[in-house]
């Protein structure tokens, strides 16, 4: 269902996390420009795009660890730009966040990283926590391994122990970055169903950034692709298969060259050679 | 650039520098009354930077002392007064070099230990995640780290003392011969209490600076395995320096 471009889609469904014009630059180089973007509320959203596009820094955008130069980011009825760090705060407590490589905290085990955003933003007891972290990690099929430290842990089970504490506490909106990147097949499998499951049976919004077309054509409800700091094109995932703009068609189908050169810019490659230059 | 202008960057960059770090200790005192009710985190980091830096604050004490012992020794017997090798070892264990030594070995083992984690911390999202999660990673991970420091450094240095005391005694009385009765009586007459709470004072200023340091560098350091490198050899070098200036000026306010 193509929520991101169906207005009655959108109304019905409503819009969680909204980005108006949004630009970011840093150093000098422009990372995002008049950027456009819906987050419609329980879909799964997918953010595309070919590495260096910025699909991390939207994230933090997102979640207001960076804050745009120009334009509007609304998430869950709060615009960002008015929030200070305790609004802010406030406000990821309705957001569960999966890192890469899961960031776990690595002098706690299994358990304690699960049960760390109850410690921290909860007094309940400790009979409560130990239930409810149980739950969690049933939920991603590692109630086996809570007292594993993370180090013992491999990719696959790093991400889902991640998954159970980014739903610990139970929010609104769960944002994943790259969450199939280094895995193995099965690994993948059992992320992708994660996600699909835990968005379905939660109620949650999800965000997944990826550049794993396949995977995400599986998984997505809507998708967005970036391509020089703009939205290149948005729909479902058939709709971007689809797609005949050659950006899109050379990132769907995986072109080594095309709108998104193979080559770095560099000087004329028979001048350099002939001078024997090294490059500077 | 000329010499000139590249003075004016260098200064312009360390003055910015000075800012920033008294912007994120002035941050880090601002949490620490909050960090203070999670008594657990405490006793961990005072374990961590206290506790395990003890062997090599008791054996660098030991030796420390038994220098002095000889050098004192050698020194009293010119003027022929070893008597008083008990009370010159004590007070410049207590006063100056308990606190300095102290100071340097932690810089190297509990500052560059608090470095490499909370910059390998920040190098695998971990301080991120805990943003993400709505928890303060200074107030999480800085503050009971920082306060963890400022505890354990008297404490070490206290021990250093003590255990130089040891080693002076041993060295004075054991091998030099020097009357074990005068040793004792001449250290516990020329000992005064402002001589030990001057040694406290400056363990306590040191721990302050050291552990400030170690966590900013450790916080601000570049998220790679160079960075993380080179906040850590930063934290040695500008702690060390720190301990030796701040040293001048409290022997200077506290004479």
């Amino acid at each position: 269902m193509n929520s991101a471009t169906d207005p009655g889609a959108r109304a019905a469904a409503g819009c969680i996390a909204r980005l108006a014009g949004v630009s970011y630059a840093i150093g000098g180089r422009t990372i995002f420009d008049g950027l456009d973007i819906e987050i419609a509320r329980g879909r799964i959203t997918a953010i595309m795009g070919p590495s260096g596009t910025g699909k991390t820094t939207l994230l933090r955008l997102i979640t207001g660890q960076i804050r745009p130069g120009a334009g509007r980011i609304e998430v869950d009825g709060e615009d960002l730009a008015r929030l200070d760090t305790d609004g802010l705060y406030r406000l990821r407590q309705r957001m569960g966040m999966l890192f890469q490589n899961g960031a776990l905290l690595t002098d706690l085990d299994v358990y304690e990283n699960v049960a760390f955003p109850l410690r921290e933003h909860t007094d309940l007891p400790e009979s409560l926590v130990a239930r409810i972290v149980l739950m969690k990690l049933q939920a991603v099929g590692l109630r086996g391994a809570a007292r594993l430290m993370p180090a013992e842990l491999s990719g696959g089970m790093a991400r889902r122990v991640a998954l159970a504490r980014a739903i610990v506490m139970d929010p609104k909106i769960l944002i994943y970055d790259e969450p199939f990147a280094g895995l193995d097949p099965i690994a993948m499998g059992v992320v992708l169903r994660l996600i699909r499951s835990t968005n379905d049976a939660l109620g949650l919004t999800s965000i997944v950034v990826s550049h794993d077309v396949q995977e995400i054509g599986l998984l997505c409800d809507t998708a967005y692709l970036l391509s020089a700091g703009k939205v290149a094109a948005a729909g479902t995932p058939a709709r971007l298969a689809a797609d005949p703009a050659p950006v899109v068609r050379q990132f769907m189908s995986g072109e080594a060259d095309g709108p998104v050169p193979f080559h770095y810019p560099a000087p004329d490659y028979e001048a350099q050679l002939l001078g024997a230059e090294v490059p500077a | 650039m000329s010499l000139g202008a590249e003075f004016a960057v260098t200064g312009r960059e360390l003055a910015e520098k000075w800012g920033r770090f008294t912007l994120f200790t002035a941050r880090l005192c601002a949490v620490t009354p909050r960090a203070l009710l999670r008594p657990r985190l405490l006793v961990e980091q005072v374990h961590n930077t206290g506790a395990l830096s003890l062997v090599i604050i008791m054996l660098s004490g030991l030796f420390v002392g038994m220098v002095l012992g000889l050098q004192g020794f050698d020194l009293l017997r010119r003027f022929g007064s070893t008597e008083s090798l008990g009370s010159a070892v004590a007070l410049g264990l207590l006063r100056e070099l308990g606190p300095v030594v102290t100071a340097l070995l932690y810089a190297g083992r509990a500052g560059t230990a608090l470095t490499s984690e909370i910059g390998l911390m920040s190098a695998t999202d971990q301080l991120a995640a805990m943003e993400m999660m709505a928890v303060d990673p200074v107030r999480r991970v800085c503050a009971p780290r920082f306060i963890g420091g400022v505890v354990a450094m008297p404490l070490l240095a206290a021990i250093f003392s003590m255990t130089g005391i040891f080693g002076g005694q041993l060295v004075g009385v054991t091998l030099m011969g020097v009357d074990a009765g005068q040793f004792w009586s001449q250290m516990r007459s020329a000992v005064e209490l402002r001589d030990i709470t001057e040694g406290i004072i400056k363990s306590g200023a040191f721990g302050l600076a050291c552990s400030a340091i170690a966590v900013y560098e450790g916080y601000h350091a570049v998220p790679t395995a160079e960075g993380v490198g080179r906040a850590t050899t930063r934290t040695v070098v500008t702690s060390s320096v720190a301990v030796l200036v701040l040293d001048y000026m409290l022997t200077a306010l506290l004479l």
